[in-house]
């Protein structure tokens, strides 16, 4: 490393040319390092472990008018059943990776005043969660005889009949921290349910901003069962490579039971996560392309300077070289005025980037940007600052002593 | 302190083959003042930066200081450069961003010596070249004739073995020519050896010793060598005449 204070003094003397090149590496820093915080978050979200056995799960909904009435979601579950590949088939009321979700607020104690904490309701049958593939951590499940329909005549009056909950993990987390939820009241105003077992994490349909926010997971099961009038969907659980197989004979005989009713959806749980972070996805490219657009510019800004700033130098050149200067010399030389005017961008674009993040979370309520980014962002503008100068200075270590002897 | 054996330097390109030494002999003792004259394309700037270890030579032999500089690489003919030689270049090759006590101390930087050190040698030569109260102005700030002595201090601060200057007075008017010829002279006085290239034979006549190039020989000593006061005497006849 050459002794900083003489490049110092020498830029002193360019200070426009400096300070536009400090600019540019402050304003790359400031922006890559939120965009790449912003990315970074956008893939935490898309990939998010659902809780659910995705991989063998399909759905189709039928919709739930038609000349024929409301088809029944047990003759329909059970004819479903039977379809060769199919090892589980549930009714469900919403799905993971959907823009549809029942939700409500619990409170630990029964009234309006009550501290509400807000949990997605799952409802489907009594397959649903071995169907999900979503274990019993604690306590048991539903027996068969607990199940009562819900209908949208019932639903009022079902609501309010005391009840038992299944919870997640999570959620049990949430209210009893550290403690057992098992056999312990939830209410929702002054309907009550007995918590009677712990289910393993399953994700809420409509997900935070963060991946990693722990209510993402907070969900109750309740015993009842639903169908096509509630919106309900099936959810069938294929054997392993048969999915597409099973989805297609389950839309056949769905079409052959209601042949005037439509199949208003049909996916594999696959293809609903790849739907619902299609946004997530477009904006992670968006930002990686900013992000490679920013430094590309910085980087050709640097490598734009430092070759004017060799040619103008040349003559400057030769003469350190015949008072002594080794190629490799005039080679650090350039590299250390380069780091000399990264850590001055580097610098400048931390408060920068302080300040444009202080601006997301009031605007756009984006998190807090974790410290750790900066000194990242830091070091890959340093490199950056390296390889971009790498070849100007290369071309400034070729200028020969002799150039010295020219005349001027 | 200096000897050339039949040098000669040949510049190819793919259609031409230009001799610019050619079998060129000379030794200079330490202590002498040689002034190299000669017309303009005669080989003595290309002599200078053999000289000066700028440049590599075709064929013969070059001892500098003892050393044989023959084949040596470019960092190590950096490093000898760096040590033994001092330039003085006819445009004083100041670097302009840098005031003049940097300036003075850019050759020491490539000597990996201390900061505290590098300082005190540099206001020694700026002092002795009566410069001390101009440290921080830029080149631009002054004159032709003290631009020329911030090069001379540039090149004493390193305490080099042999000064090189080629036309040191090529760019000034007559007032600071003779300020910077007195320089030199007197620095010669306190024991430098110096090899001064001028195709001025008025300058050249202040030497000890010329030496006169044409066509890339060493055409013959132009007068009797002269000695300074305070030298040594010693002989003539240290210019070797190219055989015809």
């Amino acid at each position: 490393m050459m002794t900083p204070r003489p490049i110092l003094s020498a830029l002193r003397r360019h200070k426009i040319a400096a300070f536009l090149i400090v600019l540019e590496i402050a304003l790359a820093f400031a922006i890559v390092s939120n965009a790449v915080y912003l990315v970074m978050g956008r893939l935490q979200r898309m990939d998010i472990h659902s809780g659910i056995d995705e991989r063998d799960l399909v759905t189709l909904q039928i919709s739930s008018s038609g000349n024929a009435g409301v088809p029944s979601a047990e003759a329909d579950l059970a004819a479903l059943r039977t379809i060769p590949g199919v090892q589980s088939a549930s009714a469900v009321n919403s799905l993971p990776f959907t823009n549809s979700s029942w939700n409500s607020d619990f409170t630990k104690t029964p009234g309006q005043d009550a501290t509400g904490y807000p949990a997605t309701i799952y409802l489907g049958s009594r397959d649903l969660l071995p169907t999900l593939g979503v274990k019993i951590l604690a306590g048991r499940g539903f027996s068969s005889d607990q199940y009562t329909d819900l209908t949208p005549a019932t639903m009022l009056s079902a609501f309010f009949k005391p009840t038992q909950v299944i919870v997640s993990k999570a959620y049990a987390e949430q209210l009893w921290p550290g403690g057992n939820a098992v056999g312990k009241l939830l209410y929702v105003d002054k309907s009550q349910g007995q918590i009677v077992g712990v289910m393993s994490n399953i994700v809420r349909p409509q997900l935070s901003d963060s991946g990693t926010d722990p209510s993402n997971f907070y969900a109750v099961v309740l015993p009842f069962r639903v169908g096509p009038d509630l919106d309900a969907s099936y959810v069938l659980r294929a054997a392993p490579a048969a999915r597409e197989r099973v989805l297609k004979a389950a839309v056949t005989k769905l079409q052959a039971m209601h042949p005037t009713q439509t199949v208003t959806k049909q996916a594999t749980l696959s293809q609903m996560r790849r739907e619902y972070f299609a946004n997530d996805r477009a904006m992670a490219w968006l930002l990686v392309s900013t992000i490679l657009a920013l430094l590309g510019v910085t980087a050709i800004g640097i490598v734009g300077l430092a070759s004017f700033w060799v040619q103008q130098r040349t003559r400057q050149i030769g003469v350190r070289r015949a008072l002594g200067a080794r190629r490799r010399d005039i080679l650090r030389y350039f590299q250390t005025e380069n780091f000399l005017l990264a850590t001055a961008g580097i610098a400048l674009g931390c408060a920068a980037a302080i300040g444009i993040n202080v601006w997301l979370m009031a605007h756009y309520a984006v998190p807090r940007l974790p410290i750790i980014y900066l000194p990242i962002g830091a070091v890959a503008l340093w490199l950056l600052g390296q390889l971009a100068v790498l070849g100007p200075a290369l071309r400034a270590a070729r200028v020969a002593p002799t150039v010295a002897m020219r005349a001027a | 302190m200096l000897e050339m054996r039949e040098v000669s330097k040949v510049y190819r390109t793919e259609t031409v083959e230009t001799h610019a030494l050619r079998g060129f002999s000379l030794k200079v003792d330490e202590g002498e003042f040689v002034a190299v004259t000669g017309p303009s394309g005669s080989g003595k700037t290309t002599f200078l930066t053999i000289a000066g270890l700028l440049e590599d030579f075709t064929r013969g032999e070059y001892l500098l200081d003892h050393v044989n500089v023959h084949g040596m690489n470019d960092n190590q003919r950096s490093r000898l450069r760096n040590e033994k030689i001092g330039f003085v270049f006819q445009a004083f090759n100041l670097i302009p961003d840098l005031n003049v006590l940097d300036n003075v101390e850019v050759p020491l930087h490539y000597r990996h010596m201390s900061g505290g050190e590098r300082r005190k040698r540099a206001l020694a030569a700026l002092e002795r070249v009566g410069l001390s109260a101009r440290l921080k102005h830029y080149p631009a700030e002054l004159s032709g004739g003290q631009q020329q002595r911030v090069a001379i201090a540039r090149a004493l601060a390193g305490g080099p073995r042999l000064l090189l200057a080629d036309e040191p007075t090529g760019n000034l008017d007559t007032a600071m020519a003779r300020g910077v010829m007195e320089l030199i002279e007197e620095i010669h006085r306190e024991g430098a050896t110096i090899i001064m290239v001028t195709h001025d034979p008025e300058l050249a006549a202040r030497a000890q010793r010329n030496v006169h190039i044409v066509d890339g020989m060493a055409t013959g000593v132009s007068e009797e060598p002269r000695f300074h006061p305070g030298l040594r005497e010693r002989t003539a006849g240290d210019v070797s005449l190219p055989r015809s």
